[in-house]
């Protein structure tokens, strides 16, 4: 355990001792702006018009829901960029050799270099809080939708950031880590869109496949364990291949 | 102590070590010395645990480092070819974090303090990694080797890239260390090896080719002696002569300039032939300019054991130019 701190550490260490955490917080906050304020000035508008005929508002439903769904696309953008360094700049710089002749297991460097790569995530979305703590201040929506909203996304961040790591592992090149990660990313994120054109079953397959169905009722407040079974057995999957590839690596040469 | 048996590692078809074996005892300095491409880096990383080998056995400690890899790792400092820094690290923070990787729990600053005082890097202690020079960066590298304060030291080329005052502390550095540290270095500079080393391993396309004392090592190659002879006259007339005299295996011509002629000559063992050569010289009515046995040095020894016939020039050039 105190070997994963001291790897925790080093990651940390690496993304705020150079530009990385500070650029991409800062975009992120931007962008993340950008989606809250859109649906707000919208659900405003929509709220005055009630005034005049009233019917059913939800600022959960209508405003954060949507606004943390919407979020999730920037991890799809950032998070190639995150975990291409994970292996490939260990790679390249000949660090790698350090970690693997350290007395340390491997699932402890992979583990360090995950929850790392987490605590940047939840760094960034810490700061979103005070988006949400705006429309606490002017109005009373529910904080436990809010709560398992976030859950969701980290979920979800555990789930890329688990892949990317792994396909961090198999290549030197970082361009090649970040282009590959997208691209698969990318896939997850849409192979529902062809669900509809096949047959029930490989819809359900497809939809489960799908990192961003799995969402929904997290938006919506739910804690549904199959979701969470689903998302951790995926990161589960991502650190073993990591696992599974930086060992083969080994006898490779 | 380091034991290797039988060690061979393949790259698909490529054999990189083939089956090689040697043994360190404990406050041993093993000098492992070939060129580059020999195999000594990936011995190396097997015996640090960095990469399995393909058959055979490494024991450091007394631990077999692939079935117990974390014992094994405990007691080894390794100091790879390039120094495995972060350069968004101060040497300060980088020897802490690998303090901790290393299994360091206890005064985990004065560790740091000591190992920074010993290699000479305290005072860029909050200097990032990445803005060293080569040669403090290769004593990061050293300090990190040693901040667990392994019983085993790997040393993958320690001096290289360092300036000629750097390389002599250094070399004084790993002497010292030998006493309390059983030490494998590899390099391909020679003098470091007879200068730093009790023990030789002379590998070559991953085949050990020799293994002994550096003294041993030219005393056995001592077979023939060899003299070097330089004569003001007609080269082809002097060759001729020499080749005459009984004793000589073989005479040839090192080099010419204008009338003066360099010769080798080896001879046969045991006699001294250096006598007759000068008779021979004079009676050729040819001035004798310079006359003097040639000890083998561990140079020629390396090549020797490591090049073929039609190899030697070339090397030969290298090594002029390595030596200027």
């Amino acid at each position: 355990m105190r070997n994963v701190i001291a790897i925790t550490q080093r990651e940390l260490n690496a993304y705020f001792r150079s530009p990385i955490a500070y650029v991409m917080i800062g975009f992120f906050l931007i962008l993340f702006g950008y989606f809250y304020s859109v649906p707000l000035y919208f659900f405003v508008q929509q709220s005055a018009q009630m005034g005049q005929n009233p019917g059913p508002m939800n600022m959960n439903q209508q405003l954060i829901g949507p606004t943390l769904m919407n979020t999730t696309v920037i991890m799809l953008f950032f998070f190639p960029l995150v975990t291409m360094r994970t292996y490939s700049e260990e790679k390249r710089s000949g660090t790698i050799e350090l970690l693997l002749t350290s007395p340390i297991r491997d699932v402890e460097i992979i583990l360090g270099k995950f929850i790392g790569a987490l605590l940047l995530y939840i760094a960034m979305l810490a700061l979103t809080l005070i988006h949400i703590g705006i429309l606490f201040y002017f109005s009373d929506p529910e904080w436990k939708p809010i709560v398992t909203a976030y859950l969701g996304l980290i979920l979800m961040a555990g789930c890329f950031l688990a892949l990317g790591m792994f396909i961090s592992s198999l290549t030197k090149n970082q361009i090649v880590a970040a282009m590959a990660t997208f691209a698969v990313f990318l896939m997850l994120w849409v192979i529902s869109w062809i669900s509809s054109f096949t047959g029930p079953t490989t819809q359900a397959v497809l939809q489960y496949l799908s990192l961003t169905e799995h969402f929904d009722d997290f938006a919506k407040g739910i804690i549904d364990t199959k979701h969470v079974i689903y998302y951790l057995s995926f990161m589960a999957l991502g650190l073993f291949l990591t696992a599974k590839s930086v060992d083969s690596e080994r006898w490779r040469g | 102590m380091i034991e290797v048996q039988h060690l061979s590692k393949k790259y698909g078809p490529f054999t990189a070590v083939d089956d090689v074996s040697f043994r360190a005892e404990s406050g041993e300095i093993l000098g492992f010395l070939g060129p580059n491409g020999a195999g000594k880096t990936t011995t190396m990383r097997i015996i640090t645990g960095y990469m399995p080998a393909t058959q055979g056995k490494a024991t450091v400690a007394g631990f077999d480092v692939f079935d117990q890899p974390l014992e094994a790792k405990r007691r080894t400092g390794y100091l790879p070819e390039t120094p495995p820094l972060y350069p968004d690290m101060t040497v300060k923070e980088y020897l802490r974090f690998v303090a901790k990787i290393k299994g360091v729990r206890a005064k985990l600053d004065d560790r740091v303090n000591a190992v920074m005082k010993k290699t000479w890097v305290a005072d860029v202690a909050n200097r990032h990694c990445g803005r060293l020079s080569k040669g403090y960066k290769q004593r990061v590298g050293l300090a990190q080797a040693l901040i667990h304060e392994p019983e085993v030291l790997v040393l993958d080329e320690p001096t290289a890239g360092l300036d000629p005052k750097q390389i002599i502390e250094t070399r004084q550095l790993i002497r010292e260390l030998a006493g309390s540290h059983t030490i494998v270095l590899s390099t391909h500079i020679l003098p470091e090896v007879s200068q730093t080393c009790q023990k030789v391993v002379i590998i070559n396309k991953g085949k050990i080719v020799a293994t002994d004392t550096p003294d041993a090592l030219t005393q056995r190659f001592h077979g023939t002696v060899m003299m070097f002879v330089q004569v003001d006259g007609p080269a082809d007339d002097v060759l001729r002569t020499l080749h005459s005299i009984p004793g000589v295996v073989r005479a040839s011509v090192k080099e010419t300039r204008g009338n003066v002629t360099n010769f080798d000559i080896d001879t046969q063992p045991d006699v001294d032939l250096r006598r007759e050569v000068a008779a021979a010289v004079v009676r050729g009515g040819w001035g004798l300019l310079e006359l003097r046995p040639v000890r083998m040095s561990l140079e020629d020894i390396f090549l020797s054991l490591t090049t073929t016939e039609t190899e030697t020039e070339d090397l030969e050039a290298e090594k002029v130019v390595a030596d200027a």
